[in-house]
């Protein structure tokens, strides 16, 4: 399939908003995870989370678009500007027709759906704001994003736990090597970090309970493992054919150049405990992006940090690359901020092209012995490595399995 | 009245109240939606202590519109 160019990265996570600030954070290793402060949350089992508490500066929405959307529609509308600024696209001289959105989320808008629901329970359906029923379902912020810049080209939302946003841009990249339209903006955002959605994700399992020690509870691929920590942010990038961003003079920040995905299709929580379906997505997106294995250079984990799916992901890789498996660095920058659901695919794909551009792979935290073995690991400081084509996994409940190759710009 | 209305919509929608002309269309004047004119209609049946039916909302335009509305139903 057609390579398809990255010209624009919008990112709004807890370990900075902006690619400069979030890159800044990650290289040196910092941890973002902390105890939730938004609510008193102190009698979930797992109270610890990345957020982002400064939202509001960061605004050029007005207070009455504010008010009619959640919080992951206004941080979708802030990576969705920045993102255009970095890719210098003027959208009121694009063709609307011709601009899409794809993008995935996760959950939808908690925190403006439990704020109405209660109101529904005190003060019955009058209380009930009237932009509720736009406000809570997942294409919520695709609606948001149209509206705002009056995009009108054929859009989607996927919705595939936390393989959403990367499915998403996989999706994307189908469309736009079709010819179909001329840019696409695509990634995903989530925001979990609400009374109701933790009390989800605490019941769904896999989450860390080691509320004591925030920022290393999130230890993915460590002995220690004890589960994932929530986070919410959103990532959102450009992407427009190769040919396009030249003739218009665009910074090439990196290609994608291949996807797979597969389903493993045996638990509705957990995923096959073999890898064999992971690592035909894995084949897939090399066999799509016409790469060997030998050539990547750098895998972004997915890191559940949960035992299934940590030693699946890396029987997978295993499986796929043989003996290099134990050659090519390996990282899960996640463990810094938590991981975002829906739209953790979106950031691990921008945190993968900016460590292209820095030649330098940002690194597990919390990784002090490696469990399982046989990987290439880049624990807890950064690594230099230039890197020219790398794979980034992302995973959903009950076994979705996505895979990205994604290569340097030109 | 009319200006309580305004106040009302104002306050409600975070448009400054000069913004509401006395006989522009709320859809000229501030773009108002659909949803927004639901909310609307229920913070000033709240602030009116009164019940505006769907065939009475269809004749809310302007700000003058409005104002006829109510007062027909509310004693000042």
């Amino acid at each position: 399939m057609v390579k398809i160019a990255v010209t624009g990265i919008g990112v709004v996570s807890p370990s900075g908003i902006g690619k400069r600030q979030l890159w800044a954070n990650i290289k040196s290793g910092r941890s973002f995870i902390k105890n939730i402060t938004r609510f008193d949350s102190s009698k979930y089992p797992s109270h610890i989370a990345g957020q982002i508490d400064d939202l509001e500066k960061y605004g050029m929405l007005s207070e009455r678009l504010l008010k009619k959307i959640d919080a992951f529609s206004h941080m979708a509308l802030i990576a969705s500007e920045m993102s255009l600024q970095d890719a210098g696209i003027d959208i009121k001289k694009e063709d609307p027709n011709l601009v899409g959105i794809f993008l995935g989320n996760a959950i939808g808008g908690w925190l403006y759906a439990e704020t109405e629901l209660r109101d529904l329970y005190l003060e019955g359906r009058e209380g009930v704001s009237p932009y509720m029923a736009s406000a809570w379902f997942p294409a919520a912020p695709q609606g948001q994003v149209s509206i705002y810049y009056g995009i009108k080209g054929f859009s989607k939302t996927v919705v595939a736990d936390r393989a959403s946003s990367l499915m998403a841009l996989g999706y994307a990249r189908k469309i736009l090597s079709k010819n179909k339209l001329n840019m696409i903006l695509s990634g995903g955002m989530e925001a979990p970090v609400t009374p109701y959605a933790l009390l989800c994700c605490n019941t769904y399992g896999g989450l860390s309970t080691n509320n004591e020690q925030p920022e290393s509870a999130y230890r993915p691929f460590d002995r220690g493992k004890s589960g994932f920590v929530i986070g919410e942010g959103a990532g959102i990038v450009v992407l427009e054919n190769v040919s396009r961003a030249k003739t218009r003079g665009a910074n090439i920040q990196a290609v994608i150049s291949g996807y797979g995905t597969t389903c493993d299709g045996v638990d509705r929580i957990k995923p096959a405990g073999d890898g064999k379906e992971l690592a035909r997505a894995i084949r897939m997106a090399l066999n799509d992006a016409k790469v060997s294995p030998q050539e990547i250079d750098y895998i972004s984990l997915d890191g559940l940090a949960v035992k299934i799916w940590d030693n699946s992901e890396a029987l997978a890789i295993k499986e796929v690359f043989g003996t290099r498996a134990k050659e090519i660095p390996a990282s899960c920058p996640k463990s810094m901020f938590g991981n975002l659901l829906g739209a953790s695919g979106a950031v691990d794909l921008i945190i993968t092209i900016l460590a292209m551009e820095h030649s330098l792979i940002p690194p597990t935290l919390n990784l002090d012995n490696p469990d399982p073995d046989g990987l290439n690991y880049v624990a807890n400081e950064a690594r230099e490595h230039k890197i020219n084509k790398a794979l980034v996994i992302s995973r959903g409940r009950g076994g979705i399995n996505s895979a990205m190759v994604v290569e340097k710009g030109e | 009245m009319k200006e309580k209305i305004r106040n009302v919509i104002s306050n409600l929608l975070k448009v400054k109240p000069e913004e509401l002309k006395d006989d522009v269309s709320l859809q000229d004047s501030i773009g108002v939606d659909s949803t927004e004119m639901v909310e609307t209609v229920i913070a000033l049946e709240k602030t009116f202590s009164t019940k505006i039916s769907p065939k009475e909302v269809t004749k809310f335009s302007t700000l003058n519109d409005i104002e006829k509305v109510i007062s027909s139903k509310v004693k000042v």
